[in-house]
């Protein structure tokens, strides 16, 4: 199992990295900055050393003009090693010994005397003898000096050693100040989370927190999440109420079942009795069975599935829908006029019969006797329009939409009397939706219902439809 | 007893009314909300079965008004709606009573017999008036322990005079109540079926249970010994 990882942590961590890399170059260049500044004092130190010795050299009162080396009341430090020699070699004075030093005529050296880390100045200047008697004479002299270097590093560590300590003490103090901080700027997170956690499906209202929309970073999560409750709980009730109605619908299928079974048995009755009362007994089942059987279809046609390329010539049929919905017509002696030109949709053909029979069945049903019902199939701008008109009483405007919710039934002509189940339009709207198209019911500007059925076109687009128009007319 | 059946479902309904005909009792039915609430207010109905899910004019509506017109007729609801909520809001909107969907029509006409003794203040199925007993659940009438082979008509007469002892009630109320629309309304069949009613419960000793006030109706005497 992966461990959890929390963004606290790793802001902090990050920070606390940049913090510590920061802080070891800073001690680096800390480090660099103060040996130099304590070698410049060190060497300072050296070349005024050397100057007091070089200071010394005098004049030897002797007839060779030579010098010599006169130390008395000049405090030399007590590790110090020294030589001074003129200028054929004589060594005039020196303590310690003195190593083999490379540099010439002036400068500074390292060197190691006796295991030690020792610095050393060399310093060559000419010493004037009697300047006030003809210019005087020179006597180039050597002065090498040296004292041990230890202490120097010694001092630079302490200095860093203070300064790394600091730095520790001030990292621990962000750290803390941090991890408050970045608590406190986090917390509109766990505010939104926990706003969001309450949400159950007896609870749907969420609002995001104040805190969580002042952030720019947060609102767009507390927007979206806002707006996807809004949906799902949309989505929550619209299941609900169909479930509701649904249960409501097969209750009172199964309540029409029941009682007519009960009504037979009540009493002894003729054979002729029973025979009516089983015929009808069978009839209430059929009932009860095409409503599941329609409820099934619904719930198929609104599961989401892949376009299998499958296609359909919507004017074919729609005209088998006019030729199986002929006797139906004909019984109320209501004429069926089609126009159909060639109209290719990505429909499943037992689909593209079950949305066209079920708008026409719908246009029959609402037609009065004697009247005219109106089919038309058409293809281009890559698009299928169907459209179905019928001579009725037409829709109401706030009907509009609610006739295409599943067992919406808006008066007393669209009740169960009429023989529906409620779900013809809803199995029709399903259709469209999956592949993509729409269907819309209107009023006809000369009286009457209009149903009209988009479809996306799928297909043979260069086909040439003009000449394929079929008229057919049922009488 | 004459029974009003509000229901939209043709199928449902055509079952009940036949169930509560052979009941013995006249049922009328309105296929919509606005029928079934102008029916409802004319005040004729022993006991209203009345379903909820209506076109025109929802069963809450129906109720509603009727409620608002200071009508008592019991009401008992038809539902398939689910919860507790709707039921306790019926309940306290007027309703006596209420049946879930798909209910059992013995259990139907149970509810609705208990119905119409509750409203016409019996206390139980077997009402007595006088020496006379009447089982309105098995539809059997003694006097004296002595068991009274009556029709069906005649047995809803008495029924429906038993549930209102001492009261007058006049013939075209017994019509009201006895048959629904269907049939045809004769004042004369009634005389002929109360007069033979009258015959087959005169019992050896016994006075007349049934006055004839001319022009105003009958009456049962508690007193007839």
């Amino acid at each position: 199992m992966r461990a959890r990882s929390s963004i606290t942590g790793r802001l902090i961590t990050a920070v606390l990295l940049l913090e510590a890399l920061a802080a070891i170059a800073l001690i680096g260049a800390v480090t660099v900055h103060e040996r130099k500044v304590q070698y410049e004092a060190f060497d300072a130190n050296l070349r005024s050393n050397a100057s007091a010795i070089f200071g010394a050299v005098q004049d030897a009162d002797d007839v060779g003009d030579n010098v010599q080396l006169e130390l008395r009341g000049l405090k030399i430090p007590k590790k110090a090693i020294y030589e001074v020699t003129d200028q054929r070699g004589v060594v005039l004075g020196s303590a310690g010994s003195v190593p083999t030093l490379r540099t010439e005529p002036e400068g500074f050296e390292d060197a190691k005397v006796g295991g030690r880390s020792y610095r050393f100045f060399v310093l060559s200047a000419d010493r004037i003898i009697d300047p006030g008697v003809g210019g005087g004479i020179d006597r180039p002299v050597k002065v090498i000096f040296g004292l041990p270097d230890g202490h120097v590093w010694h001092e630079v560590l302490g200095e860093v050693r203070f300064f790394a300590i600091a730095t520790l003490a001030l990292l621990s103090l962000t750290a803390v100040l941090m991890i408050w901080l970045i608590r406190k700027l986090l917390m509109p997170i766990h505010e939104l989370a926990s706003a969001a956690g309450e949400i159950s499906a007896s609870r749907w209202q969420f609002e995001a927190p104040g805190s969580a929309k002042e952030y720019a970073e947060l609102r767009p999560l507390a927007t979206a999440i806002e707006k996807t409750i809004a949906r799902l709980q949309h989505t929550f009730e619209q299941q609900k109420q169909f479930t509701s109605d649904a249960a409501h619908e097969l209750k009172t299928d199964l309540a029409i079942v029941k009682s007519s079974l009960q009504l037979l048995s009540m009493k002894k009755r003729t054979a002729e009795e029973y025979e009516r009362g089983v015929a009808l007994g069978l009839d209430d089942v059929t009932r009860l069975e095409q409503t599941i059987h329609k409820m099934l279809t619904l719930s198929r046609l609104e599961q989401p599935q892949e376009l299998a390329g499958q296609t359909c010539r919507m004017d074919m049929v729609l005209l088998e829908a006019v030729q199986q919905t002929r006797p139906f017509a004909e019984l109320r002696q209501i004429r069926l006029e089609s126009a159909l030109a060639a109209a290719v949709a990505p429909l499943d053909s037992r689909d593209a019969m079950l949305l066209c029979s079920n708008v026409l069945l719908n246009a029959l049903q609402h037609s009065p006797e004697g009247a005219r019902v109106e089919v038309s199939a058409a293809g281009n701008d890559g698009k299928v329009l169907l459209t179905v008109r019928d001579m009725g009483e037409g829709v109401r405007e706030e009907e509009r939409e609610s006739l295409f919710l599943p067992f919406y039934r808006g008066d007393v002509s669209r009740s169960r009397k009429s023989g529906g189940t409620g779900l013809g339009l809803s199995i029709c709207k399903a259709i469209c939706d999956r592949v993509g198209g729409s269907i819309g019911i209107g009023n006809h500007p000369e009286g009457g219902a209009v149903v009209e059925i988009v479809l996306p076109a799928a297909g043979e687009k260069d086909q040439p439809v003009a000449d394929t128009t079929i008229r057919f007319r049922a009488e | 007893m004459r029974l009003l059946l509000i229901e939209d479902e043709q199928r449902l309904a055509e079952n009940i009314a036949a169930a509560l005909r052979e009941s013995g009792f006249a049922v009328d039915h309105a296929a919509d909300g606005d029928a079934g609430s102008y029916l409802a207010e004319q005040d004729i109905y022993d006991t209203i079965i009345l379903d909820l899910m209506l076109p025109a004019k929802s069963g809450q509506g129906v109720l509603r008004d009727l409620r608002a017109r200071k009508l008592r007729t019991p009401v008992l609801i038809l539902t398939a709606q689910e919860g507790k909520a709707s039921v306790v809001e019926l309940l306290n909107s007027g309703a006596d009573d209420y049946l879930a969907k798909p209910f059992d029509l013995g259990e139907l006409i149970a509810r609705v017999k208990a119905l119409i003794r509750r409203s016409k203040g019996a206390v139980s199925a077997v009402l007595r008036v006088a020496d006379v007993e009447v089982d309105t659940v098995r539809q059997v009438v003694r006097r004296r322990e002595v068991e009274i082979d009556l029709s069906p008509t005649e047995f809803r007469i008495l029924e429906y005079l038993a549930h209102k002892p001492r009261a007058i009630v006049s013939k075209q109320e017994l019509l009201e109540h006895l048959y629904d629309y269907d049939w045809e309304h004769h004042s004369n069949v009634i005389e002929a079926h109360v007069s033979n009613l009258r015959r087959k419960l005169n019992v050896a000793d016994t006075e007349p249970l049934i006055e004839t006030l001319r022009h105003r109706g009958y009456r049962l005497r508690e007193d007839a010994l």
